[in-house]
């Protein structure tokens, strides 16, 4: 048997202390976690930024408890009525018609449904023939409607993209506020379960919940300092 | 094998060591790889978020006006600050475990943030759990534990401030973060498993490779320790080949000087015979019959019968001894000329007994009359014909003492090839030409020949088919040629036609061998 020493077994370099001294290597620990404190502040307070804009309901207005004896849409004698105030360009408003599509799913021959698109004045009849239009519409036994002149939205008190509305036959108010978790947010929310706790009869009591959307008009913006923007 | 070599040569520690070093180096490959993965993956996700929110939420509407929505600028700054950090790490300080850690803290904050650009989609969702995937090709269970604190954490914080923004508490569902936790705990208990799977595999690995290079470190030094002592044996048997090949060369010039001396011998022998049998003797007759007669010398030659007779008697002894003088001074010139040539042939041998390797510039064809000359008797009295074809070649730079052995023995071999043919037309024909960058020598018999099974082994050591061979000659000729950058080659018909030897040796280009 060989007696030479034999070459030593550990002759490849190793990577950890091959490695070069690197940016971080120079510099002392408390560098290394200082920058990431601020790395992880800056995350941190830039997720509560968009959390917190994300919460932040829109203005609510004063829904008529009665229903309004001048609007044009129909009151459905025989089952609760749903009116829901939309802006053909709100991007918020693409998860409060997906909500809709779920209630209906579950509710549809519980109640009739209408979803009304502001058309403020001075705009083109192409402004409201957006993708939110074409959702709405093919979401079963949902009515959709323009509102010229956002008529409609001032008889109901409507400022804010999502608002939504339940009326009983009898035209008392039932439900108002949205149906979205937060601003944009699809998933399970109050709204939703509140009209269907309420076409359930699972519920009777007058309930309200934040809406989340843009607001239909700049007048309603000045008067109520509301906003779909952070 | 591979547990004789461990046990006996690789101390149990250093192969340990060794295991843990290439583990680590494998780990370390690994890290290295996936930051590389990780670094270009967020910036294509941090350029896929703001994609994703120019498609979805491109503007904010206040009636009728408009302005770029927030979830832009969140996609291109908070987006970029989540991706800054790690991707920055990634590239100074691959490897380390800092930065994979941040990569995962990143990776899941990053997963909220698309999260939010996409509405809450329910596949966007996905992002999280792909994400654990691939955090899980780093196979450190740490990192994995990270990502899944900051998920943790991320739902814990919203749940506080936000409550509803994660669980719906508010929609009889308040439990539903523990499904939420379930699906990763689900997904992280398979990652983990496979990690230490991953693991344990990569150890059998580093262990297998060690016992590998330990067994390539034993056989590395067991060749070395056999290429030395090939080195030395090469050497010697070089060395032993020199010597055989000098002693064959002496052999022959012994031979040559004991066939000379025979002419020697003869010549003397002759000398000697002509001087015993010498008339001179009877000059000595003469003087004492004169002397005899010294009073009346006029009376001895004039009435003497004897006396008479003198004159005649002296006149044909002076003839004979002028016979003997003449064939006695021929039998004198051959003994000086075969003298002469011992002295040429002993030259040579000195000059052949050289070892250095020195070089010199030599006339190609005084090597081959040299080498003739050392054979001339053998030749002669095996009445072999000999025919030079010279073509006219410049001078070369050679070990001359190499050159005039290889050329002695090819002739030598020429002369026994002839011999043995039995014929009578016995011929030896030398032919000097110059080739390119070549000039050749070409020793041709028309003797016995070389059998086509035997041209395969004629030059190798040991090899020959005479009673009375070494088979070093042509071996050593053959060695010499390569070292001065030559080459001994041999051509033959086959049994009875005869062969041809080729000495090439290097020599200038044509253009300069004329000038």
């Amino acid at each position: 048997m060989n007696q030479s020493n034999p070459k030593p077994i550990d002759d490849f370099p190793s990577t950890r202390s091959a490695r070069k001294v690197g940016w971080f290597g120079r510099h002392t620990l408390a560098v290394t976690l200082i920058a990431i404190m601020v790395w992880l502040s800056a995350l941190v307070t830039g997720m509560a930024l968009i959390l917190r804009v994300s919460n932040s309901p829109g203005s609510a207005g004063a829904t008529p408890l009665r229903w309004p004896a001048q609007t044009q849409i129909p009151l459905d004698a025989t089952r609760p009525t749903l009116v829901m105030f939309a802006h053909p360009h709100c991007p918020c408003t693409r998860a409060t018609l997906g909500e809709l599509e779920l209630l209906m799913a579950r509710c549809r021959d519980r109640l009739s449904a209408h979803v009304i698109f502001i058309r403020p004045a001075g705009t083109a009849e192409d402004w409201i023939q957006t993708d939110l239009w074409r959702k709405a519409s093919a979401i079963p036994g949902v009515s959709v409607h323009a509102d010229n002149a956002d008529v409609e939205a001032r008889n109901f008190h409507a400022q804010t993209s999502g608002h939504t509305a339940l009326y009983e036959p009898n035209g008392r108010l039932l439900f108002q506020g949205g149906i979205t978790i937060s601003r944009g947010h699809s998933g399970d929310n109050p709204g939703r379960s509140a009209l269907v706790a309420l076409l359930e009869h699972k519920l009777s009591n007058q309930i309200k919940t934040p809406i989340f959307g843009c607001s239909l008009s700049e007048v309603e913006v000045q008067q109520a300092v509301s906003e779909c923007k952070p | 094998m591979q547990t004789v070599v461990t046990d006996t040569t690789i101390p149990a520690a250093g192969l340990e060591q060794r295991i843990e070093t290439l583990f680590q180096a494998s780990q370390d490959n690994i890290h290295r790889r996936g930051d590389r993965l990780f670094a270009r993956l967020m910036i294509f996700q941090w350029l896929a978020g703001i994609a994703a929110a120019w498609w979805i939420s491109p503007r904010t509407w206040i009636g009728i006006t408009s302005q770029i929505h927030w979830h832009i600028w969140a996609a291109i700054f908070l987006g970029g600050a989540i991706t800054s950090l790690p991707v920055f790490l990634a590239w100074k300080q691959p490897g380390r475990a800092l930065t994979r850690h941040i990569i995962a803290v990143a990776q899941m904050i990053f997963s909220a943030l698309l999260i939010h650009l996409t509405g809450g989609r329910i596949e966007t969702h996905f992002h999280v759990f792909g994400s654990l995937a691939f955090i899980a090709f780093y196979r450190d269970w740490r990192v994995l534990l990270t990502a899944t604190v900051v998920v943790a954490a991320d739902h814990f914080a919203r749940g506080v401030f936000w409550p509803q923004s994660v669980f719906g508490i508010l929609t009889a569902s308040p439990w539903r973060w523990l499904e939420h936790a379930g699906w990763v705990i689900f997904e992280d208990t398979f990652l983990l498993i496979s990690i230490r799977q991953s693991l344990g595999e990569m150890f059998e690995v580093a262990t297998r490779r060690a016992k590998l290079e330990a067994v390539n470190v034993e056989i590395e030094n067991q060749v070395a320790e056999r290429t030395a002592a090939l080195t030395v044996a090469h050497k010697e048997l070089l060395e032993t080949s020199r010597q055989a090949g000098m002693a064959e060369v002496a052999t022959g010039i012994l031979h040559n000087v004991g066939n000379v001396l025979n002419s020697v011998n003869v010549a003397s022998s002759c000398v000697a015979d002509s001087l015993r049998k010498s008339k001179a003797v009877n000059l000595s007759k003469v003087v004492a019959l004169l002397r005899e007669h010294e009073r009346d010398l006029g009376d001895f030659f004039t009435n003497d019968p004897k006396g008479r007779q003198l004159p005649g008697y002296l006149a044909q002894l002076a003839e004979h001894l002028a016979g003997e003088q003449s064939r006695t001074l021929e039998e004198l010139a051959a003994l000086q000329k075969n003298i002469e040539h011992i002295k040429d042939i002993v030259t040579l041998q000195q000059s052949s007994a050289k070892t250095s390797s020195m070089t010199e510039s030599v006339n190609v064809a005084d090597l081959v009359d040299d080498a003739l000359r050392m054979n001339s008797s053998e030749l002669a009295r095996h009445d072999i014909e000999v025919t030079k074809e010279f073509e006219n070649v410049p001078p070369v730079t050679v070990e001359k003492h190499k050159v005039l052995q290889i050329l002695v023995n090819l002739v030598r071999n020429a002369k026994h090839a002839c011999d043995d043919s039995g014929r009578l037309d016995k011929r030896l024909t030398l032919r000097v030409t110059n080739g390119n960058q070549h000039l050749r020598i070409a020793v041709a018999d028309n003797g016995i020949g070389i059998p086509s099974e035997n041209l395969a082994h004629i030059f190798n050591y040991g090899f020959t088919t005479r009673k009375d061979g070494h088979g070093f000659g042509l071996h050593t000729g053959m060695v010499a040629a390569k070292q001065m950058g030559g080459s001994l080659t041999v051509q033959s018909d086959g049994a009875g036609q005869g062969a041809a030897f080729t000495l090439e040796l290097p020599c200038p280009a044509r253009e300069n061998s004329h000038e």
